[in-house]
C-alpha cells in the first residue's frame, strides 16, 4: 500500500517533532473481523512514530491482548493510547483515541504527541488546580469527526 | 486534563465509526463530549472553563 501521508506532510510533521524531548510510546489497538480502518490506523500511525526518533509503537489485538487492553481501558478498535515513559515504564495519562485519527483528529494527534512527549498540558492554572482535587473517575468522551 | 489528574481518561472517539455508541449520546453535532457516561455532555469547541463548570455541576452532587 502506498503511503498515507505525503511528503509535504511528512515534512512538516518531523519539524514540529525536532522539539521532542522525550519519548512517547503509542499503543495501537486492533481487531481481525469487523473493523473498517484498522489497517489504515494502524499504517498512519506506523508513518506518524516513523518521523521522530522519540516515538515507539507497539501492536496488540483487542480480543488476544485482552489483558493489555483492560490495562488500559481500551475497548474500541482501531483504539490509540498515548503514554508517556519514565525509564522502561509506560506513564498512562489516560490519553486514547478510538477511530482513524484523519482530518482534523490527525493534528489533534500531533498536537497530543508534543503534549504527551513535555508532560505539559497546556492548560490554565485554575483548571490544573481544579483538576488536581478530584478523587473521583472522570471519563470524557469527546465525540469527533475527520472533517 | 487527563493529564492533569490520574482520575481523569479522555477519549476521542470518531463519531461516524462508533455510531450506536454516538446515537446512545445524541452526538448530533462534533465536537461533543460526553462526562461519565452521559452524566454531564458539553457541545461543541468551547473554553476549558465550561467543562470545568460542566465537571463542578455533576461531581458536586
Amino acid at each position: 500500500m502506498a503511503d498515507l501521508l505525503n511528503d509535504q506532510i511528512k515534512g512538516q510533521v518531523r519539524d514540529v517533532f525536532a522539539e521532542m524531548q522525550a519519548p512517547v510510546q503509542v499503543l495501537f489497538f486492533g481487531q481481525k473481523d469487523n473493523c473498517a480502518y484498522c489497517d489504515d490506523t494502524q499504517q498512519l500511525v506506523t508513518e506518524v512514530v516513523g518521523l521522530s526518533d522519540q516515538l515507539e509503537m507497539s501492536v496488540y489485538d483487542l480480543a488476544k491482548n485482552a489483558d493489555v487492553a483492560a490495562l488500559y481501558n481500551v475497548d474500541k478498535a482501531p483504539g490509540l493510547v498515548l503514554a508517556g515513559k519514565s525509564g522502561d515504564a509506560l506513564v498512562d495519562y489516560g490519553v486514547r483515541y478510538a477511530g482513524i485519527p484523519s482530518g482534523h483528529e490527525f493534528s489533534s494527534l500531533i498536537n497530543d504527541l508534543l503534549r504527551v512527549s513535555s508532560g505539559d498540558s497546556g492548560l490554565d492554572v485554575k483548571t490544573r488546580e481544579y483538576l488536581k482535587g478530584l478523587e473521583e473517575p472522570v471519563l470524557l468522551q469527546v465525540f469527533v469527526t475527520p472533517t | 486534563m487527563a493529564m492533569e489528574s490520574e482520575w481523569v481518561q479522555a477519549e476521542a472517539i470518531e463519531a461516524t465509526e462508533f455510531q450506536e455508541l454516538a446515537a446512545r449520546h445524541y452526538v448530533s453535532g462534533v465536537p461533543n463530549t460526553t462526562i461519565n457516561d452521559g452524566a454531564g455532555r458539553v457541545v461543541g469547541s468551547v473554553p476549558e472553563g465550561k467543562l470545568v463548570q460542566e465537571l463542578q455541576r455533576i461531581l458536586a452532587g
